[in-house]
């Protein structure tokens, strides 16, 4: 097909213009997708910021600052950012969204806490555990369910008393670092004063 | 017309990129636990298939040949690229669960190998069949797959929020099923059922039985001996 004997100029010419068209194809189609993109981004954090905590439609990113403490406390689980929970113009609690490590990568999850430090709602955003096994950790609906009413000044002791899923060991463990992330995160705002700010 | 019908067809048949020619079958393995994903994954080869070899075809008189491989790839990562981008924005709950599949669509050995084997000997018309024919195979059989996990695995089948299949609670489905090791064994099924029915269609066409693959030195003409 091609001519048999092609110069170097040939060669280079041609990558480059098929490198020139590919680009222009793609930044075409990145304008195009742009905004619907970043629309999605933005709704899936919100249906999982409000799953986290029932009853609440509205949510406040804290400070810079506030963050690089919450993931100070949180330690070795990253903290994705920590939300103030509003209602009606008054901030009503907090909702920590962290990523432990499950079995097959990090579990995202937020957590929903009252402002007394009472669990109010556990939801996961993303994960990707094992298709049967470790995505029971949502599937069970009585799973995650009995993180809520954990209250932050006891949950060290209490969180280790529920049970876990037979077949899930290291996604149920995952699932709860999350929790206790989140409890840590509440502790430490909640000593910096986060909520009266 | 009727050689563009035989390529069309063999893409589905005799030369089924999954079952016959056996290529692109770690991201078909992974994605098949679901048979919504499994679909749009289905959707997303079947366009990169026929755009890259359209423009594949149409610029093979133009490449030359020491560097047609990076050509190919730069086409093949565009179109995957514009797949991604697309899915994220219009699909984001199957994106999610293709997850990285979707860019890895670009080292699926099926595009580049049609794109080599096919696309760059033959008209822009006929790689359109050939493009066709081999992603509507490759989606027939993973979807397949797919269904069949899913149902027997999960006990329920689900598409696009809708539950079309659900087997009574009591159903517990063995987890085998929805890994790996269960993927193998179903979709060795599938490849026998695909060869019997090779089988025949071959002898309704009276072509005859391809020799069973030479393997090793009898299979090479390098050296005569």
């Amino acid at each position: 097909m091609a001519s048999r004997t092609t110069s170097t100029m040939q060669m280079i010419l041609s990558v480059v213009i098929v490198c020139a068209v590919a680009a222009a194809g793609l930044a075409l189609t990145y304008a195009v997708t742009k905004d619907r993109i970043s629309a999605q981004d933005r709704e899936a954090q919100l249906k999982a910021l409000k799953l986290s905590y029932p009853g609440v439609d509205e949510f406040e990113s804290v400070s810079s600052d506030a963050l690089t403490l919450a993931q100070r406390a949180a330690g070795e689980v990253p903290v994705y950012g920590v939300y103030k929970a509003v209602e009606n113009g008054q901030q009503v609690g907090w909702a920590v969204m962290v990523g432990p490590r499950g079995y097959g990568g990090p579990i995202r999850m937020v957590v929903g806490l009252d402002r007394d430090g009472k669990v109010v709602g556990v939801s996961i955003v993303s994960m990707n555990e094992t298709p049967g096994l470790g995505s029971q950790i949502v599937e069970r609906a009585s799973f995650l369910k009995q993180f809520v009413g954990l209250d932050a000044a006891t949950a060290e002791a209490d969180i280790k008393k529920l049970d876990m899923i037979t077949g899930a060991t290291k996604s149920s463990r995952g699932a709860r670092h999350g929790v206790e992330a989140a409890v840590a995160v509440y502790l430490e705002l909640q000593k910096s004063g986060g909520t009266t700010e | 017309m009727s050689e563009w019908r035989r390529v069309f067809f063999d893409g589905l048949s005799l030369e089924n990129p999954l079952t016959v020619l056996m290529i692109g079958l770690c991201a078909t393995l992974a994605v098949s636990t679901k048979f919504e994903g499994a679909f749009f994954m289905g959707i997303a080869v079947i366009f990169v298939l026929v755009m890259s070899n359209i423009l594949i075809a149409a610029v093979r008189k133009f490449t030359p040949d020491e560097v047609r491989i990076p050509i190919f790839i730069v086409i093949i990562a565009s179109f995957v690229t514009i797949v991604d981008l697309s899915m994220k924005a219009f699909v984001p709950a199957i994106y999610l669960f293709l997850g990285v599949w979707v860019p890895l669509i670009v080292v699926n050995c099926i595009v580049l190998g049609r794109a080599e084997a096919f696309a760059y000997h033959n008209s822009v018309w006929l790689s359109v069949a050939d493009g066709l024919g081999m992603g509507l195979g490759y989606t027939i059989i993973i979807a397949l797959l797919a269904a069949f996990r899913e149902i027997v695995g999960s006990g329920q089948l689900q598409f696009l929020g809708n539950t079309l299949i659900s087997l009574p609670s009591w159903y517990a489905g063995p987890n085998i099923v929805l890994l790996f090791p269960g993927a193998f064994i179903i979709f060795g099924f599938i490849i026998g059922a695909q060869h019997a029915l090779n089988r025949r269609l071959r002898a309704k066409s009276g072509k005859p039985e391809p020799a069973p693959a030479q393997t090793g030195c009898g299979g090479c003409t390098g050296c005569t001996k």
